[in-house]
Order: C-alpha cells, then sequence, then structure tokens
C-alpha cells in the first residue's frame, strides 16, 4: 500500500515548493467530503496561514499534509516527497507537526519530550533503553533555552503552564531537524499577548534557519502581524489565496465569518 | 410541571412495566427456589444439623495448637514465595502481551490472535493451572508458581491491553510523526502515560495471587494448602486453626503493605 517517490535527486531540491498539493480530495466516511479540490502552492522559507470557520477542513488538511491521513483523490507533494499511505521515515525528518492539544507525553519531563524529536535518527538500541547521544542530549538543553525553559527541563510536562507547554512542543518540533513544520492552531489555548510572542519566536526562527511554517490561526491581529501569506479555507474549499499584508480588516471578517466565531478545528 | 394528559398516557406505560418487572422477579425467585430446594436447601433437619456441626468443628478449633506453627511458617513462606514468584513471571509475560494486544499499535489479525490466547488461559482456574502443572513439572512449589504465573498471564494481558488503548491517540500519533518506532512509543508513550495503572494491576494481582496461593497445596503444587488438606483428613482441626490464623495474618499483612505502597508510591500525579 505504500508507493513513495522521492523527487528530489538532483539539485532540483531547492526549486521544489515545500507543498504542492492537487485537486486534493478527501472523505472520512464515503461520500461525506471534508476537503474539495484543494490546491496550494506553498514555497520554502515563508509563513502561511490558513484560515476559516470551524469545520472548514483546517486540521484535516494539515493531518494529510503531515502524512497521517490518507485521502482518497489528488497527489499531494511535501519537502519533495509524494504522499500515499504512510510515509518514510525520511518524510518525518524534515516534517514537523504540532498537533492541536500538542500531543506532549505528560508523564514525561520537558527534556525527555523533547529528545523524541531525535528518534527518527537514531533507530538503535539506546533510546529505547533510555539513552541518547550526548549531542542531542546537549542539543535538546539549548532548544529549551532558547526558548526560556533552561529551568524546566527536569519538570514533567503536567506540572507545566500552557505556555511553557507551547514552547517544549516547539522545542520538540525543532529537535527534529524539520525544513517545514505544520502547525494546527496551536496557541489557540493562550491568551493574546502569550501567543504574540510565541508566534514571533517561532517567525524569528523561521527567517533565520530558512524553514518553511504553515499553520492555523484564527487571531486576525495575530495573522496581519505575523504571515506572508494567508489561505482562506471554507467548507473543504479554498476560496482565497493572497499577502496577508493586502487584506483590510473586513476582509479578514468576511473571508472567515461563519455565523458564531468559528475556532477549533477539525 | 407535568401536564395531566401526559401522566395519563406515561402512567399506563409505567403501570404495564411495573407488572413486568414484578413477573420477571417473582420468575427468578421461582428458579432460584427450585436449583436451592433439589440442594436440599429445604430439608428441615439438614441445615440445622450442619449448624450443630459448625459449633462442634468450630469449638475443636480452639485452642490453635502452636506446636506446628514452625512447620507452618515454612510452609507459609513458601507460600508467599510462590504467590511473589508467580506474579513476577506472569507480570514479564503479560505486559509484552498486553502491547501485542493493544489495536492502536498493531494490527488487527495480531491483536485477535494475542486476546484469544489470553482469554483461552483465563477460562481455566487457577487450582485446575496446579493440577496441569503438577503433572507437567511434579509436585512442589514450582508447580504452583507456574500456575499462578498462567493465572496471571489471563488477567493481566487483558487488563494491560484495556488500560494502553486508554492511552491518548493523539499523543501516539503525534509521536509517531516524530519517527519514532514501535518500540520507542512503547517505551516512551505507552510505559509513562499508563505506569501507574499498570503498577496498581500488579499490586491487585499480588494480593490475589497470595490468597490463590494458600490453596494450591491441596493438590500438592506446593505451599499452606498440603498442611491444610493434612489436618483436614487427619481431623487434627486445632492445627488446623494455627493453618487459618497464620493464612489470615498474612494476608492482612500483604493487604496492608499494598495499600500503603498505593498511598506511598500511586496516588501522586
Amino acid at each position: 500500500m505504500t508507493t513513495i517517490r522521492h523527487t528530489d535527486n538532483t539539485g532540483e531540491l531547492a526549486l521544489t515548493p515545500a507543498v504542492e498539493v492537487q485537486d486534493l480530495w478527501l472523505a472520512y466516511r464515503p461520500g461525506e467530503w471534508v476537503l474539495k479540490s484543494v490546491e496550494l502552492r506553498v514555497p520554502r522559507g515563508q509563513l502561511w496561514v490558513v484560515m476559516g470557520p470551524s469545520g472548514a477542513g483546517k486540521t484535516t488538511l494539515m493531518k494529510a499534509l503531515a502524512g497521517l491521513l490518507p485521502f482518497q483523490r489528488g497527489t499531494v507533494e511535501v519537502m519533495g516527497f509524494r504522499l500515499q499511505g504512510e510515509p518514510p521515515r525520511a518524510f518525518r525528518r524534515v516534517v514537523g507537526y504540532i498537533p492541536q492539544q500538542l500531543g506532549l507525553v505528560r508523564g514525561l519531563t520537558a527534556l525527555e519530550n523533547v529528545l523524541l524529536g531525535a528518534l527518527g535518527r537514531h533507530g538503535g538500541l539506546g533510546p529505547t533503553l533510555g539513552l541518547f547521544p550526548r549531542q542531542e542530549v546537549t542539543r535538546a538543553r539549548d532548544y529549551l533555552a532558547m526558548l526560556g525553559l533552561g529551568d524546566k527541563a527536569g519538570t514533567r510536562v503536567f506540572n507545566l503552564s500552557g505556555g511553557e507547554r507551547q514552547r517544549v512542543a516547539i522545542a520538540r518540533t525543532l529537535m527534529q531537524d524539520p525544513q517545514l513544520i505544520l502547525a494546527d492552531e496551536f496557541v489557540s489555548d493562550l491568551d493574546l499577548p502569550r501567543a504574540a510572542r510565541i508566534l514571533e519566536t517561532i517567525r524569528g526562527l523561521v527567517r533565520e534557519w530558512g524553514l518553511t511554517l504553515l499553520m492555523n490561526l484564527h487571531e486576525i491581529q495575530l495573522v496581519r502581524e505575523l504571515a506572508d501569506h494567508v489561505v482562506v479555507l471554507k467548507d473543504g474549499r479554498i476560496v482565497h489565496q493572497g499577502p496577508a499584508g493586502a487584506l483590510g480588516w473586513s476582509d479578514f471578517r468576511a473571508l472567515t465569518e461563519d455565523g458564531g466565531a468559528g475556532v477549533s478545528g477539525r | 410541571m407535568v401536564g395531566p394528559g401526559f401522566l395519563a398516557g406515561k402512567g399506563r406505560e409505567d403501570s404495564l412495566r411495573r407488572w413486568r418487572d414484578l413477573g420477571g422477579v417473582l420468575a427468578l425467585l421461582l428458579v432460584m427456589g427450585w436449583i436451592l430446594g433439589r440442594m436440599g436447601f429445604f430439608e428441615p433437619g439438614r441445615l440445622a444439623g450442619g449448624l450443630v456441626n459448625f459449633g462442634r468443628f468450630a469449638a475443636e478449633l480452639f485452642p490453635p495448637d502452636l506446636s506446628v506453627l514452625p512447620t507452618v511458617l515454612g510452609a507459609l513462606a513458601e507460600t508467599v514465595e510462590m504467590a511473589f514468584a508467580g506474579t513476577f513471571l506472569g507480570f514479564l509475560l503479560s505486559f509484552p502481551l498486553g502491547v501485542l494486544g493493544t489495536r492502536t499499535l498493531f494490527p488487527r489479525p495480531v491483536v485477535l490472535a494475542v486476546r484469544f490466547l489470553v482469554a483461552m488461559t483465563r477460562t481455566v482456574p487457577s487450582l485446575l493451572w496446579a493440577v496441569i502443572m503438577v503433572i507437567v513439572v511434579g509436585l512442589g512449589p514450582l508447580a504452583g508458581t507456574l500456575a499462578l504465573a498462567v493465572y496471571t498471564v489471563g488477567y493481566l494481558a487483558k487488563l494491560y491491553a484495556e488500560i494502553l488503548e486508554g492511552v491518548d491517540p493523539e499523543v501516539i500519533e503525534a509521536v509517531r510523526g516524530l519517527g519514532a518506532r514501535r518500540r520507542h512509543l512503547v517505551r516512551y508513550v505507552l510505559w509513562p502515560e499508563s505506569a501507574n495503572a499498570v503498577l496498581s494491576q500488579l499490586l491487585f494481582m499480588l494480593e490475589y495471587n497470595i490468597r490463590s496461593s494458600t490453596v494450591l497445596g491441596l493438590v500438592g503444587a506446593g505451599g499452606i494448602g498440603f498442611y491444610m488438606q493434612v489436618y483436614i483428613s487427619t481431623l487434627a482441626y486445632s492445627r488446623l486453626a494455627t493453618v487459618l490464623l497464620a493464612v489470615l495474618a498474612v494476608v492482612l499483612v500483604m493487604d496492608g503493605l499494598s495499600a500503603w505502597v498505593r498511598r506511598r508510591y500511586l496516588l501522586q500525579g
């Protein structure tokens, strides 16, 4: 069932976009399409935001791009990998995914959670026994320190605050060494100033390290300040794509209106 | 408030249901009465005579003959060893089998095969396992230990599979998305997220095995049960009393100990 084509043989790599989706159709149950003929092309090195009312299919789109959901029709190429079925481990090394609920292991410490990001690189018996190479541990500690969690490395996740957990999730994704990060409304539980701080940190990394970031976000203020480009999804279709700067407040309202302000994703 | 019309319609239905329930209860009572009657429960002299016999038996139990105490304590130590060793062996097998029986981790055929195997194990009671093990490895505590281990697998593997399936699938999905292999998921997601419940069930199983290990000696599978049988068949009831009191003490101590472990280690977080 797994057919994967790795297309970055020659020096073509830099030219292929981070995400290229053509005519993507996806349904959880036969006939009930959640994504309908989605077309999307995200160039490398930019920060793109997907907006839309609840139930528009934002989370589904993210999961499909992360290789976590099978789809019925269309082609999806992410970082040069043509997705179909379970993606290979090499794909996991270049694509990071932060789910809405973060997916942290509550009973492990912040440091241990971050180290999980290195598992894709270490197939040996060491990590299974709880042993990671010294340089990976150092790196994990560095990321935590960089995100202001240096003193929380040994704290279990269930003892961390919401904002601290978000940062652990970011550090864990960075640990993967990804070139593309897919993030699903992962700051939606935070208040605006805190969400803004987290997102500024992330944008800094995107710029500095040349990463690509595609995320679901519903806070219009944040989108206008941070995003390069906005995609609006409505009822499974993309109804608008354009530079974030070109949109005014009223445009945002009109495009993402769903009667009752939609927040949580599906 | 409900209107009268509503009450009338609803009331009829209600009274019908009440009559049906009453009929059900009466039928159940009749069946139970018939079963008990067949056993002689309603024969006038029988239970009364039993009561007299029980009084005589109880009188012969006391005072307990403490001269057998050294023998009894030795056998009791063997019983406790059997329970610990059997629970330990059973746990070593149960956790991996529980993992193999987790639908979020393994394909359906594997899960079904494992669960079927475990269910088969569970249908045989521990005393019968002891008989089988005595036949297989001979008389003595090894047979009892193996019997307890097999019986433990039947219960713990099932419970563990259920506990492991209760772990948030989004966390498993997220960590799998990091490139983790299955053994990593077991080590870093399933174990830390379920360790408390896993250990708690293990303690429960240990308590249970302490209790059931005391009777395995009845079929020659080692431990204190052997002396129970000897003292019963030689009508040495005052010696039997010593055995029973010693067993009671051990069970109480073990229950207290495991309650303490639970409070001390498992309730935090």
